[in-house]
């Protein structure tokens, strides 16, 4: 039931702001063409300005995993994560979620044909890749728009917030 | 800072790819994924583009005006130093983007709402209170529903495959919480 009436509020959202915006735009009568023009301009001007951000994450994330660094860094880490009741099926899915949000969904998608969908570790993959966010990715590209050098603890709130995320999942799973 | 990550990537993987034997699919991995890349903004582009024309309507017609008003009390929460009404729609339609799933479109809103704080902050290379603050609601924001995610577990046949979208919120709400006060106590360090 709430599954069906939060999806359709977000069908809802796309059309819904465009709506409010075009027909508040004709109440005040502005050139709404025009202002949207001007507007697309400058958002074209962004998306080529990220470009060079977005190729330099992806080549290194993608050096990581073709190389099979990140496959050494889950034997490594494995036994630290197994430690803290992280199940070791899903240390991958920990170490992979912040950083490549596609490489996460195959993934999920792999340990849920495994384990089963309604497994416990099916579902904690799933709430994983719904909660917790590809954080370095979104710290690369985000802050790579900007003129920032020094992202000060924007680091650690996102690695603390991932963290506690992954807990959360767990314990939800395990309780709900 | 990001010079030694970004060139630490690349190096490991080098050196791993040489240990394991797998130069090769190391190489057709970087020049597949540089390919991905300009796809991927190439997508993007577009999505940008509409939602920038749609944001400049609103700005112009004094609708971000409107929201800014009835959302100060978050804002005021979020951002104590008080930030430019434009950037505060920016803002907020990135979070509700997040929370809506509507993927692409939230991270044009993010990435748009940045580089207007970046603007705000004189274009400095240290990050903003604001900047982290909201890097940090936003990475963490939670989805109402993880559709994605929900459709791969119905595709492979769960017999209830939206028992995931409380415990992900409940997770997500957490989260968000800590990434929050973590920004909290350090807003009051200098660097």
């Amino acid at each position: 039931m709430i599954t069906s009436v939060l999806n359709q509020i977000s069908l809802f959202f796309i059309p819904g702001i465009i709506t409010l915006v075009i027909f508040f735009g004709i109440f005040k009568k502005a050139p709404v063409y025009d202002l949207f023009i001007e507007g697309t301009k400058d958002g074209l001007k962004t998306a080529m300005e990220i470009l060079p951000f977005i190729i330099a994450i992806f080549i290194g994330i993608e050096a990581l995993v073709s190389s099979g660094a990140m496959q050494f860094l889950e034997s490594l880490l494995g036994p630290v994560f197994q430690f803290f009741g992280i199940p070791k099926e899903l240390i991958s899915m920990v170490l992979l979620r912040p950083v490549s949000g596609s490489g996460s969904l195959v993934l999920v998608e792999k340990i849920i044909s495994q384990y089963g969908p309604d497994s416990f570790i099916g579902r904690s993959a799933s709430v994983m890749v719904g909660s917790c966010e590809t954080i370095f990715y979104v710290l690369a590209v985000y802050f790579g728009a900007t003129s920032v050098k020094n992202i000060r603890h924007a680091f650690s709130a996102g690695m603390v917030g991932y963290i506690v995320g992954i807990f959360a999942s767990l314990l939800a799973c395990m309780y709900i | 800072m990001m010079n030694y990550i970004w060139a630490g990537m690349l190096v490991l993987g080098v050196i791993f790819a040489i240990i394991n034997g797998r130069l090769n699919e190391f190489s057709e991995g970087l020049m597949k994924s540089c390919t991905d890349g300009v796809y991927f903004i190439i997508g993007l582009a577009g999505i940008m583009g509409v939602w920038s024309g749609i944001m400049n309507i609103a700005k112009e017609t004094g609708l971000i005006d409107l929201v800014a008003k009835a959302t100060k009390p978050i804002i005021r929460f979020l951002f104590p130093l008080g930030l430019r009404k434009d950037t505060i729609a920016m803002i907020l339609m990135s979070f509700t983007a997040n929370l809506f799933g509507a993927g692409n479109s939230a991270t044009v809103f993010s990435i748009k709402a940045m580089v207007m704080l970046d603007e705000e902050n004189n274009r400095s290379e240290i990050a903003s209170n604001a900047m982290c603050m909201f890097i940090a609601a936003n990475m963490s924001m939670i989805q109402l529903v993880p559709i994605t995610v929900v459709k791969i577990r119905s595709e492979a046949g769960s017999i209830n495959s939206g028992s995931i979208i409380i415990p992900s919120i409940l997770a997500g709400l957490l989260s968000m919480a800590a990434s929050i006060m973590v920004c909290k106590l350090y807003e009051g360090k200098r660097i």
